[in-house]
């Protein structure tokens, strides 16, 4: 059995379902409930390692953001606020760091020093660790080459002058650092356990953690069961007393909901949208996220490489309203760039995204002739994406555009994630499906998919004007000009049409009506320990 | 009965490596690899992490490496889960699997045997027809459709059971899962048992035991159950099989911990230790359960054991 016939049917018995009393009943009262208790649903598939050098999944990041925290955290605006470090300075040039702990504890009652930062950071850039996410410290000083088994450990730009400072050396200005620092490779970790029970110690009955909770059951491709940390600086504002995380599909996880088993659900299916919200109402949480869903094109082999104007003709001809109303629900925007949309980044929108339809399509139809095709001699395109029931319906969608504006004969074709990567890596692809959920809220985590050399540029994509603006803006101090410089480079991504946007992502969650405390963010992180539930919750 | 069995453990041992070698090498065959990942990797890094589960290493030195290891009892680290062996995750996986499957037949075995020998005491009525027909609805119905009817019902119209999870020992969590799983099984052992019974009950002895003036559930307990259990037999080889792969799918559905959901997200992931290690563990299973029902067939039978 395939997980899309389980949901299918699932989907069936829902339809068939009234909410229970409980499912879409406004909060009564404003009183906290006696038993702070939340159930938490993750993504199922997830959750491969809590060891922060390690882990690279989301479901195991919520975790670890409930289990530890950096020199920042995230506040619950969802933007970087003290944690560890309670004040911070930089130097002029913005290449060197300084931070100042707080007195926090680690879960043993040890003081968390500024060695134990120093320890860990080592640790995730050291090539022995093998850790995914070595090359997410590159920012700071020599990151890379201790990642490349050129230089050692030692080397690494953090330092600890005393106990409570933590002085961080940067290879270039990083405006996205605070941010950087509430991600999971920049926790401290606590050496002494390590040593004492090497890979081990992130089980229950060993791991020494910083955060708002302590681990108490872990059971692999199960349940995580989080309680209270006493030792936390800030445990007295944290009002859960636990936090259960289960990992589910997103079918079950609607379920359990209607069922009265979850309160806070990691996401649910696009095509029900418009059903939940009848029956669960302002329950039915979405927000922009962090995302974009992107057609990637091949510009080294044909009929794309050296063909603008056959990229031009695709991407005009494909109507990203509709495809937005009509294929997922209103959740998600428009995209005409890659970059989602950021505070203080002006996004080089296309003029032509301004155009009314018809007029848009007239001008496909030009590009398209341009490019030597027309009805006697179409297109013929295969459209690669990963098994999905929703990615299906995007892609059939935008089939079916190109089909009636231009006539293209584009065959979608779904295959196995792996296969497909493996496929995307080695550039044998026309077409494919290139959505990228950015690490941190700044255009850069976008842009660099499409530097040359990038080994996630699979659509090999090189500009050299591209490169030297990206360049320029990764030593510039000023955070305006930057940006600016960034927005440029962009503006040249569109002109050269190096990939064919669709839509940004938005988050997608059931969140019970008791359940108070949490923001929508772009970067979908929910910390359990700014939540807390009313008293009319029904477990 | 001794040489009989150590005839077929023996005998065993080359389908075990036929099994072993067959899901080696279609793993190696897919394409993508278990470090695969849309983040791009240091060479170094994904040298040391190649290194570090000898996938730099010639494919036969791989293949040599796992056979041996096997022979220790050792399916080796998990690529999927960091620092975590394959034995750990089986040890974790296969309880639960374990408490649905035995009762899930379990369940099987009490309503579909009672069903049947009912029905097979009146054929034609309408004590025959109705379960017969359930039956065939029953057989008809796959897992992943009465799975979540039975949650719609059970969990979310009636708030009576959970709607999934596991906590080990408590039986609200093991109902549902073990339900969804023994229906088709009860369909079929109620057709097996009313189909052996009829012909039981139509023997001569029975005839004689009837002639005595027995009352109906005398005959049918002492005198017509035990060659009713043959046919029974047979099937619960493969239906031990059956249950333990089809949790799978129920596994998925209730979203179980067991080892069923860790070969699916295995596959995908390319973890070729814990796909190889749950093969051959299930592989191992088949054949100690088709096993044990020749040594129930030996038990039941005087002949077959006369033959062995």
């Amino acid at each position: 059995m395939s997980a899309s016939a389980a949901s299918a049917i699932t989907l069936l018995a829902l339809a068939a379902c009234t909410p229970g009393h409980d499912a879409a009943a406004p909060a009564a009262g404003g009183a906290p409930a006696a038993a702070q208790v939340l159930r938490r649903a993750v993504d199922a598939g997830g959750m491969r390692s809590i060891d922060p050098s390690i882990s690279t999944d989301v479901p195991a990041a919520h975790v670890l953001d409930d289990l530890f925290e950096g020199l920042t955290r995230l506040g619950q605006d969802g933007e970087p606020a003290p944690g560890v470090a309670e004040r911070w300075e930089t130097s002029a040039d913005g290449r060197v760091w300084t931070f100042h702990l707080r007195a926090a504890r680690w879960s043993n009652g040890a003081a968390v020093q500024a060695g134990d930062f120093v320890y860990a950071w080592r640790r995730t850039v050291d090539p022995r660790t093998a850790s995914d996410y070595a090359e997410a410290l590159a920012p700071v000083r020599n990151a890379l080459a201790i990642a490349e088994g050129r230089m050692d450990v030692t080397a690494l730009g953090i330092s600890a002058p005393d106990e409570r400072t933590v002085r961080i050396e940067l290879t270039a200005p990083t405006p996205f650092l605070l941010s950087l620092l509430t991600k999971s490779y920049a926790y401290p970790q606590y050496e002494p356990a390590l040593r004492a029970h090497g890979d081990d110690w992130v089980r229950p009955e060993f791991m020494v953690n910083n955060g708002a909770f302590r681990l108490l059951e872990y059971v692999i491709g199960g349940r995580v069961t989080l309680v209270k940390n006493d030792d936390y600086w800030d445990a007295a504002h944290v009002r859960l007393q636990r936090v259960v995380y289960l990992p589910l599909d997103r079918a079950a996880q609607t379920e359990r909901f209607f069922a009265g088993d979850l309160d806070f659900t990691e996401s649910f299916s696009a095509e029900q949208t418009a059903w939940l919200r009848s029956r669960l109402g302002a329950q039915v949480v979405s927000a922009p996220y962090l995302g974009n869903f992107v057609l990637g094109v091949n510009v080294t082999r044909p009929p794309f490489a050296g063909n603008r104007a056959l990229r031009m003709a695709l991407t005009l001809a494909v109507d990203r309203e509709t495809l937005v109303r009509y294929v997922r629900q209103g959740l998600y925007q428009p995209a005409w760039t890659p970059t989602p949309p950021l505070p203080g980044y002006r996004s080089p929108v296309p003029a032509w995204a301004a155009l009314p339809e018809a007029a848009r399509h007239a001008l496909a139809r030009r590009y398209y002739a341009r490019a030597g095709y027309n009805a006697q001699h179409p297109l013929h395109v295969e459209l690669r994406y990963p098994t999905d029931s929703d990615n299906r319906r995007t892609y059939e969608a935008v089939a079916a555009m190109w089909r009636t504006n231009l006539g293209v004969v584009a065959e979608p074709y779904n295959e196995e994630f792996r296969v497909q990567l493996n496929e995307r890596h080695l550039k044998q692809l026309a077409l494919f499906h290139y959505a990228w959920i950015g690490d941190y809220p700044d255009p850069l985590t976008f842009l660099q998919l499409f530097q040359t050399g990038f080994g996630y540029n699979d659509g090999g994509y090189s500009n050299p004007r591209y490169d030297a603006l990206l360049a320029a803006a990764g030593s510039e101090a000023d955070a305006t000009r930057r940006l600016a410089e960034l927005s440029q480079a962009e503006a040249i991504l569109n002109e050269d049409v190096a990939c064919i946007p669709l839509y940004y992502y938005a988050t997608r969650h059931l969140i019970r009506s008791y359940v108070r405390g949490w923001t929508s963010n772009i970067q979908d992180r929910n910390l359990s320990q700014y939540m807390y539930l009313l008293r009319s919750q029904a477990h | 009965m001794l040489r009989f069995l150590l005839q077929r453990l023996l005998t065993a041992i080359p389908t075990l490596l036929v099994i072993a070698t067959l899901a080696f090498v279609l793993l190696h065959l897919a394409p993508g690899g278990p470090f695969d990942s849309d983040k791009v990797l240091v060479p170094q890094i994904q040298h040391a992490i190649e290194s570090r589960y000898h996938l730099d290493e010639p494919l036969w030195r791989q293949y040599l490496r796992y056979l041996g290891e096997l022979a220790r009892g050792d399916f080796g680290p998990s690529f999927q889960y960091r620092n975590t062996s394959v034995n750990e995750l089986i040890a974790q996986g296969l309880p639960v699997d374990a408490a649905i499957g035995s009762a899930a037949l379990l369940l099987a075995l009490l309503l579909g045997g009672a069903t049947g020998l009912v029905a097979a005491t009146r054929p034609g009525s309408w004590r025959d027809q109705l379960p017969m027909g359930l039956a065939v609805l029953g057989i008809s119905i796959p897992v992943f459709v009465t799975a979540p009817l039975l949650i719609l019902v059970f969990a979310m119209r009636l708030h009576w059971l959970p709607s999934g999870d596991w906590v080990a020992g408590s039986w609200r969590h093991l109902l549902l899962p073990a339900l969804a799983l023994a229906l088709p099984y009860t369909a079929y052992i109620a057709r097996i048992v009313r189909a052996a019974a009829i012909e039981a009950l139509g023997q001569p002895y029975i005839r004689t035991a009837r002639a005595k003036g027995l009352p109906t559930h005398v005959i049918v307990l002492r005198h017509a159950l035990r060659p009713t259990l043959m046919p029974l037999v047979s099937f619960l080889g493969p239906a031990l099989a059956g249950v333990l792969t089809g949790s799978i799918v129920v596994e998925q559905v209730f979203g179980l911990p067991g080892i069923g959901r860790l070969f699916v997200t295995g596959a995908l992931n390319r973890d070729y230790t814990v796909v190889t290690g749950v093969t051959v563990l299930y592989g191992a299973l088949i054949i100690g359960f088709n096993l044990l029902v020749d040594l129930c067939y030996a038990w039941l039978d005087p002949r077959v054991r006369a033959r062995t």
